[in-house]
């Protein structure tokens, strides 16, 4: 044994005195090194570990400390190791699937003077009483659609504290509990909204057979407008809904699918027929800035205006799987392997109305009209060229700076918003009646 | 979200001033230029007239240089590297000169005597025709009107802080770097922007006399009265100027390389002469077929 290993065993008999003989210690060592090859350093934190129980008072490498207190306002989505006192203002008990091990937890809202908060107790080993004021020791917190939620799990501890009188809680969502959500405009629906009442007209109803919780279920999907917007809906309940009514829809809930925000109507949904004429904004696609987009983050059927500012790697003449119409690199297929690739044009462009820049991909149909070159002669010039790389650079001198407005949903991802164009038109600008509105607002200001 | 950062439409006049540098604080955060019209500049749309271009790597490994006209006599200086593969093969086949359009990043570089340069590294060069240079100059015009606009309430405002321009109505990005290019810089000269803007719109609207009254002394100085390259000439250089530029140039020339213009540019300063007029004088010069420039950064007599 070398010289750092002795020079551990002296040290750890030191620290450990008592707890442990230097022949364990020896053994141990030995295991954590040569056999599970773990670095000097969290070995001999580990040995130290699993000896020495009290930690606090060890020169010790780890700090566990105690709990913190504190108020659910105050809750981070962060905390490993926290104590609330609070009141159970919700509770219920549910069997969930942990790798097909079934299990009983039991989740609620939890109040305080600051705020509420949800709770899941990841056992029902304890079940908390409804109105009923409980301590839930070493508790940790997460973060889930940006709303902190506790957690109770193995170390965790929940404790009646009837000595404890809270009253005034406040909510931190108001629409919660049975309060009515407030009513909103489509159009104005974004996807950090959380409960709303919409009126609407329902465009289109397709039930669908899908399973929850190992149960057949059939849900309703489809789209629902007003005069502002139309978005995506799910009914997980069947509200008879028909094409063409007119609803008022209360106490939907907001869940978005990459920044496209989706309507759904659960539980505590309530659905009245309602009398007023909703003019449709089916006919237009919503003009929207790029600014005004990477707000909401998504939407369907928005309209976008600005310059083609650059276009990107991926664009021009591309190769494509023949069964998962995915674009493949030399004839190879990421989930098919070697197949007979499929000719396709595509342009992925950035287009930037000066508000913002948003990534807009083309396909075949409309890049051959912004660009004037088929998908034959593509072929062609790269055959001829020896380089299909020099479509992609023609194309680029022929629609970059063009002018164009795009058609179709937006989705947002981390490399912010896409639209995926269901139609492109050019839109030349009149420079001289531009140029000659600037000069005079120019001058006017002079 | 890591959005793409948008492509600036400036104008080698707020560009070249844009001097100072937003660092990125951390890991995948982007750099800006700041501009004295308070854009965050991290990327950027020009087009002009690609009038130089030199390959000062080499042949395996090429470094391109080159130098864009964008209005008036505005220049901005481009650099292709390694990094920018698809930009160095077109500009490997590029005429000069040649109308262009660039899509790439903003660089700056401060030399020993912090003197500090803005170029751009393109991502993409593209040949344009003169209705997408139009295009451009419109779009330019108008959003440098907008930014002219947007900093004269901003200075007007009580509190210039980002906080209180947020609270005066100012989107989060504006008030960012309306608020930061006013600590940084103070009030802008806006003349130069304005002039910029004047000669985009003699461009894009050759039948009126557009005129936008600038000040006398300003309007007075040649590269702002054309749109043109090279109509500029003589006109408002005197004969003393060129010949005290001339001298210069033997002085300064001191290994038959010619002189560095840096140094020029400093010792002309120092006789009264701008950088801009200096600009102006050299152009004449070679014009007049006096000086040559052996590379981008040297000028030598003939």
């Amino acid at each position: 044994m070398d010289e750092e290993f002795e020079k551990a065993v002296t040290e750890l008999s030191a620290q450990l005195a008592g707890l442990a003989t230097p022949e364990q210690i020896r053994t141990e060592l030995d295991k954590f090194l040569n056999v599970y090859k773990v670095s000097m350093n969290a070995a001999k934190s580990g040995i130290t570990k699993k000896y020495k129980k009290d930690l606090s008072t060890s020169v010790g490498t780890f700090v566990t400390g105690n709990a913190v207190a504190k108020n659910i306002a105050d809750l981070q989505g962060t905390e490993m190791n926290v104590d609330i006192v609070g009141k159970i203002i919700y509770v219920e008990k549910r069997a969930i699937n942990v790798k097909g091990i079934p299990k009983n937890i039991v989740s609620g809202i939890l109040g305080d003077a600051t705020g509420t908060v949800p709770f899941t107790i990841w056992s029902d080993e304890v079940e908390p009483a409804k109105g009923e004021v409980y301590t839930f020791r070493a508790a940790y917190t997460k973060k889930w659609n940006d709303k902190v939620q506790i957690n109770i799990g193995i170390r965790g501890k929940v404790e009646a504290t009837p000595d404890v009188k809270i009253d005034n809680i406040t909510s931190s969502v108001p629409a919660s509990g049975n309060a009515e959500a407030p009513a909103v405009k489509i159009g104005d629906i974004t996807d950090t909204v959380r409960n709303v009442t919409v009126t609407g007209k329902v465009l289109s109803v397709e039930p669908r057979n899908i399973t929850v919780k190992g149960e057949a279920k059939t849900v309703y999907g489809g789209l629902v407008a007003d005069e502002s917007g139309k978005i995506q809906y799910t009914a997980w309940n069947d509200f008879a809904l028909k094409e063409g009514e007119t609803y008022c829809i209360k106490n939907a809930y907001i869940r978005s699918w990459k920044g496209i925000p989706q309507l759904n109507m659960g539980d505590r949904c309530e659905v009245a027929k309602s009398a007023a004429t909703v003019a449709v904004a089916t006919a237009t696609d919503t003009a929207r800035t790029v600014a005004e987009i990477m707000k909401v983050g998504g939407g369907l059927d928005i309209a976008v205006t600005g310059l083609i500012v650059d276009l990107r790697t991926g664009s021009g003449l591309i190769e494509r799987c023949p069964q998962c119409n995915r674009t493949v690199l030399n004839g190879e297929c990421r989930t098919h392997g070697q197949v007979q690739p499929v000719m396709d044009l595509r342009l992925k462009t950035t287009v930037d109305d000066g508000t913002g820049a948003i990534s807009i991909v083309i396909g075949r149909a409309d890049t051959e009209k912004l660009t004037g070159i088929t998908l034959e002669q593509a072929q062609k010039m790269a055959a001829d060229l020896g380089d299909p790389a020099t479509v992609e650079n023609r194309m680029a001198a022929l629609v970059l700076l063009k002018r164009i407005t795009a058609k179709g949903n937006v989705m947002s991802d981390d490399f912010g918003p896409q639209l995926n164009a269901r139609s492109i038109e050019p839109m030349p600008t009149d420079i001289e009646a531009e140029a000659e509105k600037l000069y005079n607002e120019v001058e006017a200001s002079l | 979200m890591n959005a793409r950062e948008t492509a600036w439409r400036v104008f080698s006049s707020e560009l070249n001033t844009a001097t100072f540098e937003i660092k990125a604080t951390e890991e995948k955060m982007p750099s800006y230029q700041l501009s004295r019209l308070g854009a965050m500049i991290n990327r950027v749309l020009i087009t002009g007239v690609l009038t130089e271009k030199e390959n000062v790597g080499t042949a395996d490994e090429p470094m391109w240089r080159g130098r864009i006209q964008d209005v008036a006599t505005g220049m901005i200086y481009i650099n292709v590297g390694r990094f920018q593969p698809v930009a160095a093969a077109v500009l490997a086949t590029l005429e000069v000169p040649s109308l262009v359009t660039v899509v790439g990043k903003v660089k700056s570089y401060t030399t020993e005597d912090q003197r500090t340069f803005v170029s751009v590294r393109p991502e993409h060069i593209v040949t344009v025709n003169e209705a997408t240079q139009k295009v451009w100059l419109l779009e330019t015009a108008q959003s440098t009107w907008q930014r002219l606009v947007a900093m004269k309430k901003a200075l007007s405002a009580d509190d210039r802080s980002e906080a209180g321009l947020t609270a005066a109505g100012f989107g989060p990005a504006a008030a960012k770097g309306l608020a930061a290019a006013i600590a940084q810089y103070g009030t802008p000269d806006s003349e130069s922007f304005l002039k910029s803007v004047q000669a985009a719109l003699r461009t894009l609207l050759p039948d009126k006399n557009v005129d936008l009254g600038l000040p006398e002394d300003l309007a007075d100085t040649p590269e702002e009265m054309s749109s043109e390259p090279g109509e500029a000439k003589a006109e408002g250089t005197t004969e003393d100027q060129e010949d005290a530029v001339l001298s210069l140039l033997d002085e300064l020339d001191t290994d038959g390389k010619g002189a560095p213009r840096e140094d020029l540019e400093r010792r002309a300063e120092a006789d009264g002469i701008s950088s801009m007029e200096l600009e102006e004088i050299t152009n004449s010069l070679m014009d007049k077929g006096l000086v040559y420039e052996p590379n981008l950064r040297y000028l030598k007599r003939i």
